[in-house]
């Protein structure tokens, strides 16, 4: 309790490591530049969560809460963050220097659909760009391929089976 | 005017969704009554509040869609004692087996005869009648292609790039393009395993890949007794994976002398097939401004209100008056173009993973409307955007005095689009219609994938007042003792009003 009371900041970390700070307790008010202006959460019948900022509605949503992670739908566009105190900042920057730079690609599934084909197999060399599962899904196959020049790892997708949104297809090892 | 008197008084709508809407609509303007086909899958649609008759066809529990199912929709037809079928476009709206089995029942089929529906239907026909009747086409393979070695071989033979296309195609499936000779064997393959699926035939062809081009159409109509004019042409060059987003009439790319060229041409590849009703040209256009036919579209298409707007004409009502064996009234020296349309396809896609579906309940909706708008839609709030069928929310169609303008009152009216529940393609055509090149009109097919480098748009602060409302949660979630609540399902901790808009989902 009295931990949390002695927080003074928050950041919110955007997916490509874009940090904003906000001091806590939190305001309904974010300066740009000298002026200060009121941002307002509201909610009615007709259309649902919105965030009130300067005269214009923007449609909001919580896709997806989970920790300290947060998927957020606003104005259509998702946007994924953690938000970090000071403490926890410090920690993730002292583990990440530590850990150093990742050497696998995790391939998952962009979208609910069928298995139509594996193109690769345990030990087959990849090369970005080149089709590693053929997913059908509102009956057009797509190509999912890889991100990464590298070594397949492990393959968890096969063919004539249906898999979700983010299920694992392929693991590759990065070269 | 003449009176004339209407032998089709009752119309089985043999779709869904906005089209089946659109249709109906018509249809009450004219007297005509309607009878629409209630699915298991959306017992609740929206589109059967338009219909004067409701058919229930909730108990069936063929694998096979009703809107498939020739038998049963000949059975639905009479009996509810419909004198003719709409199909709409997709599902049976080119399949001539099903234009027959009406006329051999005594349905009028409202769209062009079987014969003409067979021919354009199979693009290696419809190739060769392209060639006879002098249409410039690009070159490509005679007839289709059996295997891999043929396709490699022809491939050779006209040139490096080619695309691979589905004999009965259309709507991009089956489609492949390829640039190398090693990627043939794969991609000839997987065209020709697409095309049997969707399409029940394997058959593929090849063509040499024209780089580059616009995608133009022109738009025609025919009656039953020989005569055909066209209304112009649509600019549909902004698509992914030939599926296309955004159509406007007419295109920035054509001059009267052009559009009166290929308009010509439009009307003899229709006139090769006696064609009635109306019908869509497809060109290539190529930075030279040489035109290539592509296929014919024997139906109503998704992007017709474009041409609507500017001349004026219901295209479903003339369908309905061919059908009903009218002579068509507009001469070509009649259709006169008047301002400008777009049309954006608003659909339940994330364009964020390369517009993967995204289908969902649509929570809350709220669309613009005034005397620049068109909105053609089948979904309102509460409607569920369902994995079996298209993506499609709604069709928000724009004009202005001229493309300037147009474009415009697109951008205004994109902001006044309010769609909540699934994510959708509105982001994308905030950032189009604020593109330099596209407000030049100075793009083409390639555009999405050469020309942008994200597929969204977002204001400056946008990404700061979403980190806010995240920073917001976590204190509510964290910070405040009070609001905490416990949700038993995964313990997970949530705030009041997310925790309510979760119930709200039940």
């Amino acid at each position: 309790m009295n931990d949390k009371l002695r927080i003074k900041k928050l950041y919110a970390l955007s997916s490509e490591n874009r940090k904003f700070s906000f001091s806590i307790p939190l305001k309904n008010k974010i300066k740009i530049g000298k002026r200060n202006y009121m941002v307002q959460l509201r909610s009615d019948e007709k259309l649902g969560t919105y965030i009130l900022w300067k005269n214009r509605k923007y449609p909001v949503e919580i896709v997806r809460s989970r920790q300290n992670k947060y998927e957020i739908l606003f104005n259509d566009i998702s946007y994924t963050f953690t938000v970090e105190t000071p403490f926890s900042l410090q920690r993730m920057k002292v583990l990440s220097s530590k850990r150093g730079k990742t050497d696998q690609e995790t391939i998952k599934a962009p979208m609910p659909g069928k298995i139509i084909d594996v193109l690769v197999r345990e030990g087959s060399p990849v090369l970005r760009g080149e089709p590693v599962v053929i997913l059908e899904a509102m009956k057009m196959q797509n190509e999912i391929q890889s991100s990464v020049n590298g070594t397949v790892k492990s393959v968890t997708a096969r063919p004539n089976t249906n898999v979700m949104k983010d299920d694992v297809l392929v693991e590759i090892k990065i070269d | 005017m003449i009176k004339t008197t209407m032998k089709i008084t009752k119309i089985l709508i043999a779709n869904r969704g906005e089209i089946a809407v659109r249709i109906m609509k018509t249809a009450r303007l004219m007297k005509i009554r309607t009878v629409a086909v209630q699915t298991a899958v959306e017992p609740g649609a929206m589109y059967l509040s338009f219909a004067d008759e409701i058919y229930d066809n909730t108990e069936d529990n063929s694998e096979i869609s009703v809107f498939l199912n020739i038998e049963k929709l000949i059975a639905i037809a009479l009996e509810t004692k419909s004198n003719a079928v709409h199909p709409g476009y997709g599902f049976l709206a080119e399949n001539a087996y099903f234009a027959q089995k009406c006329i051999e029942n005594g349905i009028i089929f409202i769209g062009p005869g079987p014969d003409a529906l067979y021919k354009m239907g199979n693009k290696t026909i419809a190739r060769e009648l392209a060639l006879k009747s002098k249409i410039p086409m690009a070159s490509g393979s005679q007839g289709n292609i059996s295997n891999e070695e043929e396709a490699a071989e022809v491939a050779d033979k006209i040139g490096y790039p080619v695309i691979i296309k589905a004999a009965s195609g259309g709507g991009g499936r089956g489609m492949r393009i390829v640039r190398k000779p090693e990627e043939m064997e794969r991609n000839f393959l997987t065209a020709s395993k697409e095309a049997e699926k969707a399409f029940n035939d394997p058959s593929v062809f090849i063509e040499k890949y024209i780089e580059n081009p616009k995608h133009i159409e022109f738009q025609i109509l025919g009656d039953t007794n020989g005569n055909i004019i066209h209304l112009g042409e649509r600019e549909c060059s902004i698509q992914r994976k030939h599926q296309k987003l955004l159509e406007e009439a007419p295109s920035c790319a054509l001059n009267n002398n052009l559009r009166k060229k290929m308009g010509a041409m439009a009307v003899q590849i229709a006139k090769a097939v006696n064609y009635y009703s109306a019908g869509t040209v497809e060109f290539l256009l190529d930075s030279d401004m040489n035109f290539y036919f592509m296929e014919m579209n024997t139906r109503i298409q998704v992007e017709h209100p474009v041409t609507e707007m500017i001349t004026g004409i219901d295209l479903i009502e003339q369908q309905i008056r061919i059908a009903n064996g009218e002579e068509l009234k507009i001469k070509q020296e009649d259709v006169k173009l008047n301002g400008w349309a777009i049309e954006c396809r608003i659909n339940a896609e994330n364009v964020q993973a390369g517009f993967a579906p995204d289908p969902g309940k649509i929570e809350n909706l709220s669309l613009p409307s005034g005397p620049e708008i068109r909105i053609d839609t089948g979904v309102q709030a509460g409607s569920t955007i369902v994995p079996s069928y298209d993506s499609m929310i709604a069709k928000l169609i724009v004009t202005g005095k001229d493309r300037k303008e147009a474009i415009k009152n697109c951008k205004l009216a994109l902001d006044k689009v309010w769609i909540k529940g699934t994510k959708t393609t509105l982001p994308f055509f905030r950032l189009l219609v604020r593109n330099q090149k596209f407000q030049d009109g100075n793009f083409t097919t390639s555009f999405i994938e050469k020309d942008l480098e994200k597929y969204y748009y977002n204001s400056e602060y946008e990404q700061m007042l979403a980190a806010w409302l995240a920073t917001k949660l976590f204190v509510e979630e964290n910070l405040e003792e009070d609001s905490i609540q416990i949700d038993f399902e995964d313990g997970k901790v949530m705030s009041p009003w997310l925790l309510n808009k979760r119930v709200n989902q039940f």
